[in-house]
């Protein structure tokens, strides 16, 4: 497939960057491994007249602590370096478990981004498909028009979040940094992301992301990601589940869920999660409850539209929620150390 | 076998291995010619509809455009593989019958001009009521897809021997089950490319993907009325076919017509999307089976229906909804036995021959070959051995078998993963099971049936072996290579090739119907034997010797038993050519059939000269939370006859466990939204990768057909459809529920478990 006629800029450092995302604008599309953002160009899911590379930003790219012990992840830090980092260990390993399973190995070494990813568009069957695939009938919501293939009569987009390490990231808590010409905010990360199908992202046309902030590394602390696929490698979730637990004095003092694949933010669920708060580890009716519910909740998000049954991707949410949760658990009581040792 | 060979039966790498991995074999999409333009098809965007008008005039005035074609621009032949099939234009001028057929095609100077110039292709349509499904189709009432096919039944074919209802009658157990599955698909590694170009004598020149160069010559000299001699299909690297090469692609017409127009080269490359709905996929059927048995289990009765979902044109029709019969009753006896198979027209992509030949049939017979042995207390083992097919014996169409391994197949696959000790015995959520199948080398191919081979020697010793025979991922070109150097004893580099070319070698029937080895592999060893009786006759002229007592071995003639009498080979060539009787070779093979068999109006009389046999036993655990499969081990044997090249033979049943097993059962199957397929794409249709595959036993078994040539047959065909089988059984018997739709996905799995759960909880 051919990518369409689009004039290409390469920004010699960020300010010259930003200034371009100003003048540029809504007509410009940001690229970083492309991974994503090419397969759209060539099935005309995106136009854009300038596509704007971040490849000589080389500050956008490394993984350092802050003075307050918080770990920067540079938008433009390639997958495999996010994988190999002796910093993302222990606490961090929902998302490098996550990392490793995102597409195969080409794409995680060669291609992808941590920014790429964050910003993965929502995706969907009946979207996701080229140009000539949906041609022939008025389009949908998500493509500039007024229905929906997914959902019969729905007024909203329904297409889902399928990045794994935006939902790992969200179980993390992390804090997303965005750079434009007028100044730097950072947003909580469940605020990054809208909810609406149709435009997912919380960021400004002339925005960068630069920075992935992660809480400083604690003691007690586990994470944990796990991914339904019908295949090993080179397959977007059906449905996705990460946690993040801190255990103290024997109990759960804190705990993240976070499901991917269901609506167009992957879902922090906060009531699910908040079962957990006081139980022992050992509780497993308590994690058994939390799952419940938490697939409960994913499940009024899900619509038929990523391959499988419905029905299936709804039951596994509640299985893959309980199996993150375990393995959270664990890692946060057994020190990550000897986790490590497990996989 | 009793001779003592140099590479024939040898672990040898293949000739063509190394180029492929270094990404140097060229395919049609490689190709670059002077002048050459870039093709693109115009394609319908409704399922089902009149075309009322097709206006070019724009897109032809757009600069860099230099030709554009639609169905005026054709002599209007309809292409069909029988003569009662011809039911498709490659560029239609009345209707198109799916969402995705061609309707114009441009070519250009470059892409992005060619995609600008479908944009202004003005198309319009009246649209029609659409069908989707084969009793949908069957039941509509009307438009029909095609006005000659009434209910849109397009192949009805009927077989029935013995007396099926005294048979069931006289049946200790009789069962019925029906059993579905959803369209696959082939994926092969290279994406359809073609480029054609007519040459200042006006002939045309084709490079093209092929599972035999001369089936495809024949319909573009027909389509493009043009003396054969003057089509030439010239040999270029595949990647791969399956079933999915055998007949011509509208593809190809339409880009030599393109060539033709413009006066220029044209190369037209299929995108990943193009490839699947453009091309082939296979069949989505509905088989009811009733079997009866005795009390020991043996087959008295099977009476099968079968609707398969043929899509918009008859393709390979009547020989589709044959074959996954035709392979049952070869591997299993029987004497009484019915079957009614149609292939129903819709409004999909057209289907054609696929590796597995429906897995719902296949699976369907095993699986409750399984419940019934079952109820009688018999395993799954035992059942197939009592109802194996053996050598010597007739099929119930009038099939000698004339070599048959089954029962070692069987015996030797169960074996390997300790079927004994371990059925019945297996922790929870593991199970084992076995598939059986068998396929045919060779069809009645009329005319096309037999291969002819030529050799000519070099004044250096060195041969150039010509042959129709084409290779298009399953290593016949080494097979080709093996055979000469053995017969000629010459060093494998020694032998060159010029093969799958209309207009350089003779008749030959492809790789269609598995029959390389067989035909092409016997004319090539009849060539070089004739070349080597012309090599004695020269030489034991002057080694004054008997020519029936010389030997020929490494590129030296002997006289047997006194090493020291010999000539070198090439001095023997030499003097061929001084005493002006220069050394060739011919060779002709044609596999003996019954040319009165016919698919639909005749379905009796000798089918294929050999058959060959397979047996696949898996063992699966099954995660009760997720439904999902993990497959610890399979043991794949096959009887092919004999393994020219054990190493290639290894895999290709290697290839047969990941495309029916792992993929057929598991992961691979279309889903539509109405005529759209949802997952024409690598990405969406999940065909298994390496490091989803288990560990493979393979096991070769030879049982040395008389007609083969060193007793070959067909290898791997039998192993696709028997892993299918298995990979079914073994999930059944881990969960204890039968699933009846095909392939037996997470999804399918996990409701089956909970229904169990539910039932025992009543
Ligand atoms: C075959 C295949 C399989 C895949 N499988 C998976 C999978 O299993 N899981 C998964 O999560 N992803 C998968 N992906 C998607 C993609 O490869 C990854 O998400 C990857 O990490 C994207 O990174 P990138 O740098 O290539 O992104 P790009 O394509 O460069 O960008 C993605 C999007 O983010 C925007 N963007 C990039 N950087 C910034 C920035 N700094 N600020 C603001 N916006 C930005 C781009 O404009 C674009 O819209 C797959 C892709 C392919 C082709
Ligand atoms: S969910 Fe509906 S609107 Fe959104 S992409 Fe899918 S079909 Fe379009």
């Amino acid at each position: 497939m051919r990518l369409p006629a689009f004039e290409y800029l390469e920004p010699r450092d960020r300010q010259e960057a930003l200034d371009y995302l100003a003048r540029y604008s809504e007509n410009a599309s940001i690229l970083a491994g492309g991974s994503d953002l090419l397969v759209r160009m060539k099935q005309r899911l995106v136009r854009t007249s300038y596509v704007i590379s971040l490849k000589h930003l080389k500050d956008l790219d490394g993984i350092r602590p802050d003075e307050d012990g918080r770990l920067c992840l540079g938008s433009n830090t390639p997958l495999v370096s996010i994988i190999r980092s002796p910093l993302l260990q222990g606490a961090y390993r929902g998302l490098t478990d996550a990392i490793r399973r995102i597409g195969a190995p080409p794409i995680q070494h060669y291609r992808g981004t941590i920014g790429g990813n964050l910003c993965l568009e929502t995706r969907c069957l009946y979207y996701n498909q080229s140009a000539f695939w949906r041609s022939g009938r008025p389009r949908c919501q998500k493509d500039g028009g007024e229905i929906c293939y997914a959902e019969e009569n729905s007024d909203r987009c329904r297409s889902a979040n399928v990045s794994d390490g935006a939902c790992a990231l969200m179980a993390l808590d992390a804090e997303i940094v965005l750079e434009s010409r007028e100044g730097e905010r950072s947003l909580p990360i469940e605020e990054f992301f809208t909810g609406k199908g149709e435009s997912p992202f919380a960021r400004s046309p002339d925005e960068l992301v630069t920075t992935i902030r992660l809480p400083a590394p604690e003691t007690a602390f586990g994470s944990s990601f796990r991914k339904l696929t019908y295949r090993s490698a080179i397959d977007f979730a059906l449905v996705s589940a990460s946690a993040g637990v801190k255990v103290e004095a024997g109990r759960i003092a804190r705990a993240r869920i976070a499901v991917g694949g269901a609506g167009a933010a992957p879902l922090l669920l906060r009531e699910a999660s908040e079962k957990l708060l006081g139980k022992s580890p050992e509780d497993g009716d308590a994690v058994a409850e939390t799952a419940a519910q938490a697939g409960r909740h994913a499940a009024a998000f899900m619509v038929d539209n990523l391959g499988a049954t419905l029905e299936y991707r709804q039951k596994m949410a509640a299985v893959l929620v309980r199996k993150a949760v375990q393995e959270a658990l664990a890692r946060a009581e057994n020190g990550n150390a000897r986790g490590r040792r497990e996989r | 076998m009793d001779k003592e060979f140099t590479y024939i039966g040898k672990r040898v790498p293949r000739v063509d291995s190394l180029s492929r991995v270094t990404g140097e074999a060229v395919f049609a999409a490689d190709l670059k010619l002077p002048r050459m333009l870039v093709g693109k098809v115009k394609r319908s965007h409704v399922a089902h509809a009149r075309i009322v008008r097709v206006d070019t005039s724009k897109a032809e005035r757009l600069r860099g455009v230099k030709a554009v074609v639609t169905g005026r621009d054709t002599a209007g032949v309809k292409w069909g593989v029988f003569r009662y099939t011809q039911d498709m234009e490659f560029l239609p001028r009345d209707k198109v019958r799916y969402f995705g057929e061609e309707i114009a095609a441009v070519a250009a100077v470059d892409e992005d001009t060619a995609l600008e110039a479908l944009e202004l292709i003005e198309v319009e349509l009246e649209e029609l009521p659409a069908v989707f499904t084969p009793l949908d189709a069957m039941a509509s009432e009307g438009p029909w897809i095609h006005d000659e096919y009434p209910n849109n039944v397009n192949v009805h074919v009927e077989i029935n021997v013995g007396d099926v209802e005294k048979g069931f009658e006289e049946s200790y157990l009789v069962r019925e089950d029906t059993f579905t599955a959803a369209e696959d698909d082939y994926f092969m590694g290279e994406p359809f490319a073609v480029v054609a170009r007519f040459d200042d004598g006006g002939n045309l020149e084709m490079w093209t993907p092929n599972a035999g160069p001369h089936m495809k010559a024949k319909p573009l000299s027909n389509a493009l009325r043009m003396p054969l001699n003057k089509v030439r299909v010239r040999k270029i690297a595949i990647g791969g076919a399956f079933g999915g090469r055998s007949e011509i692609s509208p593809a190809d017409y339409i880009c030599a017509l393109l060539a033709r127009k413009s006066a220029r080269p044209v190369k037209l490359i299929y995108t990943r999307e193009e490839n699947t709905v453009n091309v082939r996929m296979g069949h989505a059927l509905i088989t009811t089976i009733k079997t009866g048995v005795d009390r020991e289990g043996r087959v008295l009765a099977r009476d099968i229906t079968c609707y398969m979902d043929g899509g918009a044109y008859s393709s390979t029709g009547p020989i589709a909804t044959s074959v996954p019969f035709l392979c049952m009753e070869q591997a299993y006896r029987m004497e009484n036995v019915r079957y009614n198979g149609y292939r129903i027209f819709t409004n999909k992509p057209v289907r054609g021959m696929i590796r597995m030949h429906g897995r719902s049939f296949a699976c369907g017979v095993d699986l409750q070959l399984d419940r019934l042995g079952e109820e009688l207390g018999i395993d799954p083992v035992t059942m197939r051995l009592r109802n194996a097919r053996k050598a010597g014996e007739t099929t119930p169409t009038g099939s000698v078998v004339s070599s048959c391994g089954l029962t070692e197949c069987i015996e030797k696959a169960a074996e390997k993963i300790e079927w004994r000790k371990k059925y019945g015995n297996l922790p929870p959520w593991r199970g084992i099971g076995i598939g059986i199948n068998s396929v045919q080398t060779g069809f009645p191919l009329g005319i096309r049936g037999g291969s002819q081979a030529f050799i000519k020697f070099n004044e250096d010793g060195g041969v150039t072996l010509n042959s129709g025979v084409v290779d298009n991922g399953q290593g016949n070109d080494q097979m080709l290579v093996q055979v000469v150097a053995e017969e000629l004893g010459l060093p494998l580099e020694d032998v060159n090739l010029i093969t799958a070319d209309t207009e350089l070698t003779a008749n030959d029937p492809g790789s269609y119907s598995m029959v390389s080895t067989f035909a092409g592999g016997n004319a090539a060893r009849l060539a070089a034997i004739d070349a080597r009786e012309k090599l004695f006759r020269i030489a034991a002229e002057a080694l004054e010797a008997n020519p029936a007592d010389l030997v020929l071995k490494d590129r030296k003639i002997f006289v047997a038993g006194s090493p020291d009498r010999f000539l070198p080979l090439t001095k023997v060539v030499r003097m061929g050519l001084i005493q002006g009787r220069p050394v060739s070779g011919e060779g002709h093979f044609a596999p003996k059939v019954d040319h009165r068999r016919e698919w639909v109006s005749n379905p009796h009389g000798q089918l294929s000269e050999a058959f060959s046999f397979g047996a696949t036993v898996a063992e699966v655990e099954v995660d009760p939370d997720t439904g999902q499969v993990r497959v610890l081990e399979v043991a794949a044997a096959q009887d092919c006859g004999f393994a020219i090249n054990p190493m290639v033979v290894e895999g290709q049943f290697e290839g047969s466990v990941a495309m029916g097993g792992q993929g057929g059962m598991l992961t691979e199957y279309h889903f539509w939204d109405g005529g759209r397929c949802m997952n024409p794409t690598q990405l969406e249709y999940k065909v298994p990768l390496a490091a989803d595959m288990p560990r493979i036993h393979p096991i070769i078994v030879e049982s040395n057909d008389p007609g083969g040539p060193y007793g070959a047959k067909e290898a791997g065909m039998s192993i696709a459809m028997s892993a299918a089988q298995a990979y079914a059984s073994a999930i059944a018997d881990a969960i204890g529920v039968t699933i009846t739709d095909f392939p037996m996905t997470p999804d399918k799995i996990l409701e089956a478990i909970e229904k169990r759960r539910q039932e025992e909880r009543k």
